[in-house]
């Protein structure tokens, strides 16, 4: 007998964790150390993992089989669903690296089979694998850490410039922003805050009366507010009172995700920067922050300064990397898409500006509106364009030829600095360059009056991206008139709505089956779901054709849906069946487009069934057991026949 | 050597066989699931006769706190006394290369002893093993193996009785207990049939299952678990 025969760690622990970031960049012997310290646990379907603010982490949960629910819950008992996770996932991360109790409640929502991997084995991972550290904060943070390293170097995605890795490369002795300010501890507080806005800086440190070479504490903005003012304590009281006593310190030769790291692990936001035994400066979260540059603040910000309308390509190429942070973070897909829409909206904003800064003002109001998905908020990575412009009547034919000449040349300009900024033509021609689609407020009345007398379906359905118009720069008024218009049509003639509704109806919900879902026989999509016709499109008609019906003026479906339930159109339990099922539907989609971004493809809405999780499968079949009750809710209330 | 020839000479129990008798002699029944180490063990044979047959191989894995204990495995080739030329014939994955090197029942057995020490021996259909571990135990160390076992195979057929029972007040008395077959029929994380290693790793994943499943519905106790595979291993039978 060797006792070497006793410390085999079975191969199928060893074929999981190699398969599994960050676990694969391991060299074999640390993989086999690390499994030998592995335990496996079985938790039956329902079983309460973690309670947040209780439950102490002893391990790191990897799940080998099965799935969870992360969800928090309010002092109400509200419960808010974080995120769904299965095979090959961890829980329990931030937690144990933070030394803090769990942040989430965590059921299994299956039968679930978990490698339990001990925290301090976790732990020293963290600190001697630098993959590893990379990997697990990245994925926390939500402002902190959004770098794509890791990603990067695991999907050879080519990178955009090299500002991602600043965090990598730069030592926090580069970013000192100034001298190190200090004060003696015997100084009262009002000197050191008086010193502090002079300064204009949020810390300070305090040094030994006798010795300015021997700092011993450091106060912040925090400190003021929570120490001295919210507590009334007198200004005049030395600093050292209010002063935190121990400064955690780092190295100036280390890099800023050093800094990073030691602040997430520290819970504190500022560290003093040593160098040769001497502290000659502070590293704050903020400057960390500020050197990403791929927060959608930050890029939100840099777009509205940009001067010049090329400046914007670049910028616009970087909302893919902000999404995807946000996804990887756990944002949910309507509150991703409402940020894609900010900052496209954003984009638009600043080069229409431009633009009318490079051709002169425009000779009548217009209104450059957004239509489909973009008019209703929803869209993911880089869809067709689908807008239009709508111009105040000029007072006379003359005027009205200038009109028309100028939104012409506008649009034409416009739309070729759209496609250099990422967003495609769209094949229908659906597009302001379209003479058809940049009209005066006439015509375009003319035009939903028509659509929505159509004797015939078919017109009315080809138009039905129209009615999601918003309006996305220029004068607001013109936009509204028309929604007010377009109102008063719907309440004279209602016919036209059963037409949408039908149409809504005719698509049934896709639950017979190739491995449980209807998918396409043949073709280049062969066995695979077309997400967004068979998905997300009958909520999009659902709360399209209810919203024209009750005049609700929203255009996002969410909204339009919240606010039916709102109104007593829909019952609460059905919007938030509705609202769940969407949003799990637009997750999907999402997750599928960012790795087809990844591995190069041109995103589409082909789903492969079999390709996804368990549970996955499971919650999109219940999501479409929620269109067949909306399609009951239609019926209802427009009886065929 | 004598002794191993000629069974009835042999009067001194080997000391790994006493340790082992020693560790049950005021055995509880009645402790917490929990608090129990399990031995989830499988071993390969020659074949099934029980005079002329005899085991090949042992892989066993630990159970502690109800977690798979991956750091604690056994796995061991044992050197049979009758090596026939040609053991191509073998049923199992195992060459006779590999057992022709390896150490004979006299000294794996007592290390398997002290590796399961005081836990419970649980194996699928596990009068088998038993009978074999104990066949050699009594020729090499004197005397029978004193820890008592859990049959997982009786733990599923209670379990899947009580959960048709519940749903239908009937039962499928058709229903196949191969260990595959529940593992499939169960949903559990699959392991290539490789090794005795790996078959033990597939039953501990069973075991962990039934017993959680179980717990769920309120044993909590070894000797609820007990009843709970005796009862029904004996309805099953009727």
């Amino acid at each position: 007998m060797s006792a070497e025969q006793h410390l085999i760690a079975p191969e199928v622990v060893l074929d999981f964790l190699s398969a599994m970031m960050p676990f694969d960049e391991l060299d074999e012997d640390t993989l086999h150390k690390v499994a030998r310290h592995i335990r496996v646990d079985f938790f039956p379907k329902g079983t309460r993992l973690l309670t947040a603010g209780e439950t102490e982490l002893t391990h790191l949960f990897l799940i080998q089989q099965g799935g969870v629910k992360s969800f928090l819950t309010d002092d109400e008992g509200n419960v808010t669903l974080k995120d769904f996770r299965g095979e090959g996932a961890y829980i329990g991360a931030l937690p144990i690296i933070r030394g803090t109790t769990a942040n989430l409640d965590v059921e299994t929502v299956e039968d679930t089979f978990c490698f339990l991997l001990p925290r301090e084995v976790f732990l020293e991972l963290i600190q001697e694998q630098p993959g590893f550290a990379q990997y697990y904060l990245k994925s926390f943070s939500e402002k902190i850490v959004n770098t794509a390293y890791t990603e990067l170097r695991h999907h050879k995605m080519i990178r955009r410039g090299d500002e991602e890795l600043y965090l990598f490369t730069i030592q926090v002795g580069d970013i000192i922003k100034q001298d190190l300010r200090k004060i003696a501890s015997t100084a009262t507080i009002q000197d050191a805050a008086r010193a502090m806005a002079g300064y204009r800086i949020g810390s300070l440190f305090i040094h030994e009366e006798e010795d300015a070479e021997n700092i011993i504490g450091i106060i912040t903005d925090r400190d003021l507010r929570n120490k001295v003012v919210a507590r009334g304590l007198d200004y005049k009281e030395p600093v050292s009172r209010i002063m935190t006593g121990l400064v955690a310190k780092i190295l100036s030769q280390a890099t800023c995700f050093d800094a990073l790291l030691k602040m997430m692990s520290t819970g504190v936001h500022h560290l003093a920067i040593e160098r040769k035994g001497r502290i000659i400066g502070v590293v704050t979260s903020h400057d960390i922050m500020l050197l990403q540059g791929t927060s959608p603040f930050s890029l939100f910000k840099e777009i509205g300064k940009q001067r010049r309308i090329q400046g914007l390509y670049p910028l616009s190429q970087k909302i893919p990397d902000i999404i995807r942070n946000l996804i990887k973070e756990g944002a949910k897909a309507g509150n991703i898409a409402r940020m894609i829409s900010l900052l496209n909206d954003q984009i638009l904003e600043r080069l229409l500006t431009l633009l009318e800064e490079e051709l002169g003002p425009p000779p009548v109001d217009y209104c450059w509106l957004l239509l489909g998905s973009e008019g209703r908020r929803e869209q993911t990575f880089k869809t067709d364009q689908d807008n239009a412009i709508i111009y105040a009547d000029p007072p006379d034919a003359a005027r009205e030829k200038i009109a028309a000449e100028y939104f012409s040349i506008f649009a034409r300009k416009a739309i070729d600095h759209l496609v250099n900024c990422g967003y495609p033509l769209c094949p229908g021609e659906i597009m302001a360059v379209n003479p058809k689609w940049c009209q005066p407020v006439s015509v375009w009345k003319n035009y939903f009056a028509s659509w929505i007398a159509a004797p015939e379906p078919e017109e009315l359905l080809n138009a039905t991206i129209f009615f999601d118009f918003r309006p996305g720069f220029g004068k607001v008024a013109l936009a509204d008139d028309l929604r007010d218009h377009l109102g008063a049509l719907s309440a004279r003639q209602e016919i036209y709505l059963l037409h949408l509704a039908r149409e809504c109806m005719a698509g049934r919900a896709p639950l017979s089956f190739f491995k449980n879902f209807i998918v396409a026989k043949n073709g280049e999509h062969r066995n695979k779901l077309d997400i967004k016709t068979q998905g997300l499109t009958p909520f999009v008609n659902f709360a399209r054709v209810l919203a024209l019906k009750y005049g609700i003026r929203e255009t996002n479906t969410l909204s339009r849906l919240h606010v039916l339930s709102r109104e007593g159109y829909l019952s609460e339990e059905l919007w938030a069946s509705a609202r769940e099922a969407y949003e799990m539907q637009m997750q999907l989609r999402l997750i599928h487009q960012l790795s087809q971004i990844e591995e190069g493809v041109l995103p589409d809405n082909y789903i492969a069934p079999d390709q996804l999780s368990d549970l996955e499968k499971r919650m999109l079949k219940e999501s479409f057991e929620v269109i067949e009750r909306i399609q009951g809710v239609l019926k209802t209330i427009f009886p065929v026949g | 050597m004598l002794a191993g020839l000629f069974p009835g000479l042999r009067r001194k129990k080997h000391p790994a066989l006493l340790r082992n008798k020693e560790l049950f002699e005021n055995f509880n029944q009645g402790g917490l699931l929990s608090d129990y180490t399990f031995v989830v063990c499988d071993t390969e044979l020659t074949g099934l006769n029980r005079r002329r047959d005899e085991i090949i191989s042992i892989g066993a894995v630990r159970i502690v706190n109800l977690q798979i204990e991956l750091s604690q495995s056994f796995h061991c080739y044992i050197k049979p006394r009758n090596i026939d030329p040609n053991a191509a014939t073998f049923v199992h994955r195992i060459t006779p290369e590999q057992l022709l090197h390896a150490p004979p029942v006299e000294e794996v057995l007592p290390a398997f002893l002290d590796f399961c020490g005081s836990g419970l021996l649980v194996g699928h259909f596990v009068a088998i093993d038993m009978y074999f571990l104990n066949k050699a135990s009594r020729r090499v160390l004197g005397g029978m193996v004193s820890n008592p076992s859990i049959d997982t195979m009786r733990l599923a057929k209670g379990y899947k009785e009580a959960q048709c029972i519940d749903h239908f007040g009937g039962c499928d008395q058709s229903a196949s207990y191969n260990l595959d077959l529940l593992s499939e029929e169960f949903n559990l994380p699959r392991f290539k049939p490789h090794d005795a290693l790996e078959d033990a790793l597939q039953t501990a994943y069973l075991f962990l299952f039934l017993v959680k499943k179980l717990k769920h519905g309120g044993i909590s106790t070894l000797k609820e678990l007990y009843l709970a595979g005796r009862i029904f291993s004996l309805m099953g039978r009727g």
